[in-house]
């Protein structure tokens, strides 16, 4: 009888070998029907193979297997080398290697788009990038951020002579960050553009080519990085946005101190994030006076701000349909139609020998404008809401006896660690025991 | 730090030493990653900068070699340049890649080296006594609601720069193309709109003399010969002219005659295989159209030519040389966005005739239809019947009607043979098809398929023309022969009313203005009768130029084309 392991081993490998058949052409070339022209088949630009399907599962475990580790290098081990080591392998893996996609934080735009488009299904590898680091920040803070984003790796390998932005500063910079969600959600929405892939300031270095604006931007975030920790992180980064509100939540979370905190002080400037809150000193009386103030005149005006951003939402939301490429292609065409410019484009060419009615395409147009109209007033309102909640959030006067992370803040990267004595005391205890 | 204490003393110098080697290493990658860096920069200037110039030069050889297609002095330039300029992008592109890993390579160096010397530098932490932590918490708070409200006003001032921009709503002006009203107003093809031959105005002179200059408003010599007609569209007139070696499109003020611009057009044919063109029939027989944006020209050798009106070229095609017994002489019709084009040639059974209906914005075509018929030189109409759209054709051996937007068939009737230049028209309910020197038939177009026996309502012989086309006030129908004979037919029954010879030679179509018929004769005489039951001769008017065009009629003025000049007729007080 023949041992079930001869079986099965060929069946695995001729398993594995199907994986190419996975890995079908996404679009096929066109046929050339007017020239005759026929495609070279030895080319050996077409005669790439596709990437193997297989490929994409590995990367879902290599981003587990990444975020575990991280989490038990925050966590448990608390090594700033390890931590940084790990970041190293996901820079090179995530960023160099997987040429910065797919990333968590792009994939916020696929998981908008297959909730608004009937067309598209949102492939299960890229809703695990969605949610795995989500997951282990509820779990863990964020240790996605700490060591497996390569947008944030890159930026944490250049921050050379870290500059401590004042906190309050911050407060109005991270603002950005909840615009760009918004508006990452509403072309996603809208199926206009995946704005954070396209204006991702550091695919081009991963790719080692891209446009030269989008590498300018990239190289001046990245100046901007080696004074000012992870400036894209803190005040861009769209999946960092909720990756803040998970992280308040969150079961674990860094911390300073492996022990009680005994107030020594040393860790005060350790964080180049500023996502170490001091001890507070007790509030003047006369300012919970004015506290209370602020806060109920913050809830008055609050449908104020809202109603304002609305309008601003609103009032933008017709030039931002621009991104849109049917609405782009509908004012190209209305333009030429009325003799506003000069000459056609490839664009407008291909549309008019189609023969489609340019009725059919101001139709689609202008619905796309409506989507764009709501989605500005929405994108208004979750504006202002933002701004009322930070606004109350910094007028509330909170206590703190010792020196803790912000959980939100905080990106776990561990290197506060050994500036407090009691870690060094603990290093020193296992390394007595392992003696 | 004890200086007394030789170890430690020893390991600080050797930390020192380290530091210092570090150091260095850093500032080496450093500059080394900036040489690399300008390196790269200055490459890529050399792509932006060089690459341009280089291509305007190819572009501009290929022009040469358009014009001179057998100089092979231009070809091998072209091929060099195009090596030169292939090899060049092949070398950059492999500079810039290589270039890329090393600046990586010299900035990975640069960062490790720089963070280990600063490690190695690195000050432990010294806690200064903190001072007035309460006011520090009070001004935090402060600013940091400032700081939110400021993000808001620069939001909303971003929002305000944005919302300034030129918004377009689609509901207004929506259509590519002018509308009944624009083109009735206008005279934007062969024989005005729908090319009826019937003028939207009649404030139109009667009275005038070529000789004493009476009447006669302005005359403009034209650069090259040409048939073709006048075209108007507001203050502009179109007209082409062209000789065996040159091809030209004209434009000219409609007001004062000025002539504003004139473009050459280039032709794909080879200098040695261009025909010889009967005279009679010109290099430049067919008359231009425009869609009030545009104008577009056609010439016998093919080339069809876009401008836009202020003389910028937009598209060239060449459609390939006809095969035309007397020289290529169809005007060109527009429907919507769509210029028209009816291309027969040779004989039916060659399966050469087409029917080509280009995008007016780029040239390319949207449909072609294969026609069953051999050369003509009628040119089609687009009639609003009922409420569709025709296009009628008319070749031997029949008239054929296509829906003009995909060139699908409607119906046709074989009812015309023979050598045809007159036009179809439509009028009083009726397709109205001319065969030359045999008979006149009246189509009912509401038909589908094939409507020779169904739908002619009925055909008159004799007096026949074979170039001008008919013209109808929707009541009579008149036709002009070669010969100079004019005859009036009813349209309701097809009876002949009355015929006559004037003594005269017409190759220009007649058109109508008001109740009056005008007739411009070869010679340059213009006759104008009366539109009625029986013949009255209203004018005869000398132009003393000998003509073949037809006319062209714009608010109170006729413009008529001689074979050298322009000639705008109106009321000169």
């Amino acid at each position: 009888m023949i041992s079930s392991r001869y079986i099965t081993i060929p069946i695995i490998f001729l398993l594995l070998c199907t994986q190419t058949l996975w890995a079908v052409e996404r679009f096929p070339p066109p046929d050339f029907v007017e020239t005759d022209h026929k495609l070279p088949s030895t080319d050996y630009i077409t005669d790439v193979t596709p990437r193997l399907v297989l490929y994409e599962y590995i990367d879902v475990a290599v981003l587990a297997g990444t975020l575990s580790l991280a989490s038990y290098l925050v966590l448990k081990n608390r090594s700033r080398r390890a931590i940084f080591a790990l970041m190293i392998f996901s820079l090179l893996y995530f960023g160099f290697w997987r040429k910065g996609c797919i990333c968590s934080i792009g994939s916020i735009q696929n998981l908008v788009l297959s909730v608004f488009s009937n067309s598209y299904v949102i492939p299960l590898t890229v809703l695990a990038f969605f949610i795995l680091p989500l997951a282990f920040t509820l779990f863990f803070g964020r240790t996605f951020c700490a060591a497996v984003c390569p947008l944030g790796a890159i930026q944490d390998v250049v921050l050379l002579r870290p500059l401590v932005l004042p906190k309050w500063l911050e407060s109005g910079l991270r603002l950005c960050a909840y615009l760009y969600l918004g508006a990452a959600v509403l072309f996603a929405s809208t199926d206009s553009a995946f704005i954070i892939c396209r204006y991702d300031p550091f695919v081009a270095f991963f790719r080692l080519t891209g446009r030269l604006n989008m590498m300018i931007l990239g190289a001046c975030l990245l100046v901007i990085g080696v004074f000012i920790g992870r400036p894209y992180c803190r005040f861009l980064c769209p999946y960092g946005v909720i990756l803040r509100q998970f992280s308040r939540l969150s079961r674990w979370h860094a911390t300073i101190t492996p022990d009680e905190c005994i107030k020594c002080r040393l860790c005060e400037d350790a964080c180049p994030f500023n996502a170490i809150n001091t001890p507070t000193a007790p509030w003047p009386a006369s300012n919970y006076r004015k506290s209370k103030i602020a806060i109920t005149s913050i809830l008055i005006i609050s449908p104020v701000i809202i109603f304002l951003a609305v309008l601003l939402g609103a009032s933008i939301s017709d030039s931002w349909s621009k991104m849109n490429p049917t609405v782009r292609l509908a004012e190209r065409i209305y333009l030429e139609n009325n003799g506003m410019v000069e000459g056609t484009i490839n664009e407008s060419v291909a549309f008019r020998s189609a023969g489609t009615p340019v009725s059919e395409l101001y139709q689609q147009a202008s619905i796309i404008k409506n989507q764009f109209k709501f989605g500005g007033r929405l994108l208004g309102c979750f504006i202002g809401f933002v701004i009322s909640l930070m606004l109350i959030n910094n007028s509330i006067q909170r206590r703190r006896e010792d020196y803790q992370t912000d959980r939100a803040g905080c990106v776990s990267c561990g290197r506060c660690f050994q500036f407090c004595p009691k870690e060094q005391e603990r290093l020193k205890k296992l390394k007595e025991q392992s003696a | 730090m004890s200086p007394e204490n030789p170890e430690i003393n020893e390991k600080s110098s050797n930390k020192q030493i380290l530091h210092q080697a570090i150091f260095n290493t850093a500032v080496v990658a450093g500059i080394f990653s900036i040489i690399v860096f300008g390196l790269l920069v200055v490459n890529y200037l050399q792509v932006r900068l060089l690459d341009p110039m280089r291509t305007e030069r190819l572009e501009n050889l290929k022009l040469q070699l358009a014009e001179k297609p057998t100089d092979e002095q231009i070809l091998t330039q072209i091929r060099q340049l195009d090596l030169q300029i292939r090899k060049d992008k092949i070398s950059r592109l492999n500079f810039s890649h290589q270039g890329a890993i090393l600046l990586v390579a010299g900035i990975i160096i640069f960062i490790s080296a720089a963070k280990i010397a600063a490690d190695l530098k690195r000050k432990l932490p010294m806690p200064q006594p903190a001072h007035d932590i309460q006011t520090k918490q009070v001004r935090h708070v402060t600013l940091a609601r400032w700081s939110i409200v400021s993000f808001l006003v620069l939001t909303g001032v971003f929002a305000v720069l944005f919302a300034v921009t030129k918004k377009i709503d689609f509901s207004q002006g929506s259509s590519s193309y002018p509308s009944e009203e624009q083109i009735n107003k206008n005279w934007p093809r062969f024989r005005g709109p729908q090319g009826s031959g019937v003028s939207f105005y009649t404030n139109i002179p009667t009275k005038w003399d070529g000789k004493t200059g009476k009447g006669i408003i302005w005359k403009t010599k034209v650069p090259l010969p040409g048939n073709n007609s006048p075209v108007i569209w507001d203050d502009k007139i179109f007209l082409c002219g062209a000789n065996k070696k040159q091809r030209q499109v004209y434009c000219f003020d409609r007001i004062k005659g000025r002539l504003i611009w004139q473009k050459d057009v280039t032709t794909a044919i080879p200098d040695g295989n261009i025909p010889d063109i009967e005279e009679a029939t010109s290099y430049a027989a067919p008359t231009m159209t425009t869609d009030g944006k545009r104008v577009f020209a056609i010439f016998p050798l093919g080339d069809v030519a876009c401008f836009d009106f202020k003389g910028k070229n937009i598209w060239n095609k060449n459609l390939g040389l006809p095969h035309s017994m007397y020289g290529y002489a169809t005007s060109l019709e527009m429907y919507q966005n769509l210029l028209i084009i009816q291309y027969d040639q040779a004989s039916a059974d060659d399966g050469k005739s087409r029917i080509f209906a280009l995008d007016a914005f780029s040239g390319n075509t949207v449909w072609e239809v294969k026609r069953p018929v051999g050369g003509s030189w009628t040119t089609p109409i687009v009639a609003k019947i009922g409420e569709q759209h025709q296009l009628i054709t008319c070749a031997d051996p029949c008239v054929i009607s296509y829906n003009p937007s995909n060139g699908a068939e409607i119906w046709r009737a074989e009812c015309v043979s023979g050598d045809l230049a007159p036009s179809p028209i439509y009028a009083g309910d009726f397709v109205f098809a001319v065969s030359p020197y045999n008979k006149l038939s009246a189509i009912k177009p509401d038909g589908a398929g094939d409507v020779t026996k169904s739908h002619i309502a009925w055909t008159v012989e004799g007096d026949i023309p074979d170039i001008s086309s008919p013209v109808s006030d929707g009541k009579y129908i008149y036709l002009a022969t070669t010969e100079g004979i004019l005859s009036c037919i009813q349209i309701s029954d097809g009876k002949k009313l009355w015929f006559k010879d004037v003594r005269e030679e017409f190759n220009a179509s007649p058109s109508i203005v008001g109740k009056y018929v005008y007739l411009i004769c070869t010679d340059g005489t213009a006759i104008i009768i009366e539109s009625a039951e029986e013949y009255r001769e209203i004018a005869r008017n000398e132009l003393g130029e000998e003509v073949f065009a037809s006319p062209a009629f714009a608010d109170g003025r006729i413009y008529i084309r001689s074979e050298e000049y322009l000639y705008c007729i109106g009321n000169t007080n």
